[in-house]
Order: C-alpha cells, then sequence, then structure tokens
C-alpha cells in the first residue's frame, strides 16, 4: 500500500508492498516524522532546535536525538572540509542532516517492526529495504535536471538510499559556506549508498563545492557511496560503480 | 662499528617514514586549518580529481611541513613534532639518508635527511610535481567519468530529486506514480 504524507516542509511517499500490518505500520511511521517535524522545524519557535538557537536550553538539556543530530552535523562538517555545514545560514539550522536521518530511522523502525520490504521517499530522497513490488531491485529515477517529466538515470537498488541535491527545484538555496554566496558549477548532484542521512549530506556538500565536488564525490565511492551529477552547462557525470539498472 | 651505522640509519630509515607519513597526511589537514574563509576553490584540498589539483596540496604541504595548526582536531595522532626527533637524533653519522618511497593517494613521497653534526640538518620530500607525472599511480587517483546526460521516460518505482516543496510536488513524477500506487 501507498500513502503520502505532508510533513518537515515536504511530501513523504510510503510504499508497503507487504500489507498486512500497513496502516498501523505507516501510523507509526509518519507519528514518527510529525515528532522529527516538531523537534527540529526552523519554522516553529517552540522546536528544540529553535529554543536550543536562542539560548532557552543548554545543550546538556536538549534530547538525545538532538545532540545526536549535532554531533553529526559536526562530523560532516569535519569530514566535508566545511562544505555541510549547520551553520551555513549565519544560525544553526540542521534540517539537512535532519530529513536524510530521520527518514533512515523510520526505515529501521519499519524493518525492526518486520517490514523487510518498503520504500519512504521524502521529498526526492529515498530510503528503500528488500524487494522491489516486481520481486526484483526497487527500480529508482533520478529526475533530469531540467525537464522535470524526464529521468536521466534509472538506478536499482534492493537495501539502500539514494539522494539528491539540486538547484532546480527550489532556486540556489544551497549556499556555499566558504563564500556565503549560493553554490554554483553543479546543478544536481545523485548519490547512493547504505545510509540516507550521510548520502543525502555527501549530495548537499558536493553542491556546495562545486565543480571540485566530482573528485570528492569519486573518492567516497570507497565507503560505498555512489555519485551521479550534472554540471550547470549540462554535463554529467557518474562514479563507475552506480547502480544503474 | 658496523652495528651501530645500521642501528643509525635504521633509527633513520624510521623517522624518515615518520615523517614521510606525517608528510603525507598532512595535506588534507592542511586546507581545513589554513585555508581563508573567503576562499572559495580548490573546493577539496586533499581531493585531487582535477590534474591540477592532485599536485597543489603538496606543493602547500612542502613549503611548511613542521607547522602544525593547533585548530586542526583531527588526524593529530601523527602529531610528534619534527623538531623533538631531531633533537632526539644527536650523534648520528653525517650524511645524506633517503627514506623509503611511500605511496600515497597522489603518488609517491620519499623522504631525504641529511645528517651533519649529529644532528638532522635538513628534511625533504620527493612529491609528484605536476599533474599525472610517472610517479602517480593513475588508479589512485579516482574521478567521476564523463557520461551522456540521457532524458528518458521508464517504468520506475520512485523518483529522487530535488527537495520538492509541497507546491511543487504536484506535478512530480513521483506525485504521479503515488497516484498510480495509492
Amino acid at each position: 500500500m501507498r500513502h503520502v504524507e505532508h510533513v518537515m516542509g515536504t511530501v513523504v511517499s510510503i510504499e508497503l508492498p507487504d500489507d498486512s500490518a500497513g496502516p498501523e505500520l505507516i501510523a507509526s511511521t509518519c507519528a514518527w516524522l510529525h515528532e522529527v517535524d516538531a523537534r527540529f522545524s526552523t519554522y516553529r519557535d517552540d522546536s528544540e532546535v529553535c529554543r536550543f538557537r536562542r539560548g532557552e536550553i543548554a545543550l546538556d538539556d536538549c534530547s538525545a536525538d538532538l545532540r545526536h543530530v549535532l554531533d553529526r552535523c559536526a562530523d560532516l562538517w569535519r569530514e566535508t572540509d566545511g562544505y555541510f555545514d549547520a551553520y551555513a545560514g549565519g544560525q544553526l539550522d540542521p534540517s539537512g542532516y535532519v530529513k536524510g536521518w530521520s527518514v533512515e530511522v523510520a526505515s529501521q523502525r519499519l524493518h525492526d517492526a518486520g517490514s523487510g520490504r518498503h520504500y519512504l521517499n521524502a521529498g526526492g530522497d529515498i530510503r528503500m529495504r528488500g524487494a522491489g513490488p516486481s520481486g526484483g531491485p526497487w527500480r529508482v529515477g533520478v529526475r533530469h535536471p531540467w525537464e522535470a517529466d524526464k529521468l536521466s538515470w534509472v538506478l536499482a537498488l534492493t537495501d539502500g538510499a539514494v539522494a539528491t541535491s539540486g538547484t532546480y527545484e527550489r532556486g540556489a538555496h544551497i549556499i556555499n559556506p566558504r563564500t556565503g554566496k549560493p553554490a554554483t558549477g553543479l546543478r544536481s548532484v545523485t548519490v547512493t549508498g547504505p545510509d540516507l542521512a550521510l548520502a543525502d549530506a555527501y549530495a548537499t556538500a558536493a553542491l556546495a563545492m562545486g565543480e571540485a565536488g566530482l573528485a570528492w564525490l569519486a573518492k567516497k565511492a570507497a565507503e560505498g557511496y555512489e555519485s551521479a551529477a550534472v554540471t550547470d552547462d549540462g554535463r554529467a557525470f557518474t562514479s563507475p560503480g552506480l547502480p544503474v539498472a | 662499528m658496523r652495528r651501530s651505522t645500521a642501528a643509525a640509519v635504521g633509527t633513520l630509515t624510521g623517522a624518515a617514514l615518520i615523517l614521510g607519513v606525517r608528510l603525507s597526511v598532512q595535506p588534507p589537514d592542511a586546507p581545513v586549518a589554513t585555508a581563508p574563509v573567503s576562499q572559495e576553490a580548490p573546493a577539496d584540498g586533499d581531493g585531487g580529481g582535477e590534474q591540477e589539483a592532485a599536485a597543489e596540496p603538496e606543493a602547500t604541504a612542502s613549503k611548511k611541513p613542521a607547522k602544525k595548526k593547533e585548530s586542526d582536531d583531527s588526524s593529530s595522532a601523527e602529531k610528534p613534532a619534527e623538531e623533538e626527533k631531531k633533537e632526539e637524533e644527536a650523534g648520528l653519522k653525517a650524511g645524506t639518508y633517503k627514506g623509503k618511497a611511500v605511496q600515497n593517494e597522489y603518488g609517491t613521497v620519499q623522504v631525504t635527511i641529511k645528517v651533519s653534526g649529529g644532528k638532522i640538518s635538513a628534511a625533504d620530500a620527493t612529491y609528484p610535481t605536476s599533474g599525472f607525472s610517472g610517479t602517480i599511480n593513475p588508479n589512485a587517483v579516482k574521478k567521476l567519468s564523463e557520461a551522456t546526460l540521457a532524458a528518458q521516460s521508464a517504468q520506475v518505482d520512485a523518483v529522487s530529486g530535488a527537495t520538492a516543496t509541497s507546491g511543487s510536488y504536484v506535478d512530480s513524477l513521483q506525485a504521479a506514480l503515488d497516484k498510480a500506487g495509492a
């Protein structure tokens, strides 16, 4: 069964090919995503992130989830030479990590609750497990960066994540933390790998780097993260291990 | 006498290796610590997918091998300062010693040290100088390969794309899939 939930400022599609426990699993997944939204949204003044940002709560008093997210953002900042920066916009905004992480957690919880086959697609960032509807791998299209109704790649995955960052959807919203200006050079970056939170963060960091991100992405293949990227002038690049269908 | 010479050379080789390792480890860190905030390129100091980029970090590192930036907190395990080493090695036989060639992702790095007056008087390292010279193992520098940008329509289960807003989702391929699958 398929469920579509509007949450975290985007749309989350949940697909469970095995219907038996579907409704309960979907309800608990949505409850988790709304809980994350309430805690991490930078658009809600009463969210934990906003209260922490205003200094109303100390780090030690923050939830384990928030502390975990802050730790991982710090790790990613180091790992990406500062290009993944939860403070790129001036004040703390961990949204770039939270979405992927929360879906990664949701998928893990579904798995623990007995769902070995599912996918969650949070506004274009996907975590899937098990076999797809046909019994083979899930087929994941990567949106063409100029033609919204076309695909530039079709990928095949069973267990894993596909995350795409691009400038075509929300405009130049990714800031290059080194310049403080919108990132240029790459129009779309897709990263596949075992963990959606990391795949998403890597795609965002590479986009912020611009064309130099292509070289950076190439090194991530050794850690199981493959990539496909399109430059502003329409050149396409893929890593050798990209799971093309 | 012979044995002590061999021991000294062995120690020196060890020291050279330590230097070699340190030098090869430092380039990834240096840009983080030293790059001015406003600097846009190179985005990836240790990266080296681009030909020039592969050589640049080395040049940077060779200019200031002894400077260890305190602000960088990663991989400081390799930190033992050369200065201390130099003093510890007092009483060494004068001469020039080459360390073992060490492979890293940029190519082969070989450290040479000069000993005079019982101390290491100079330490130098050879680096791959320009682009993909013979010293660089081409397989070590991974790159994304250029491909043709396709525009295809195909049967898929899900669509990955830049984060859609609730508004733009409505017109997306994923929305069409969701309608079909609901």
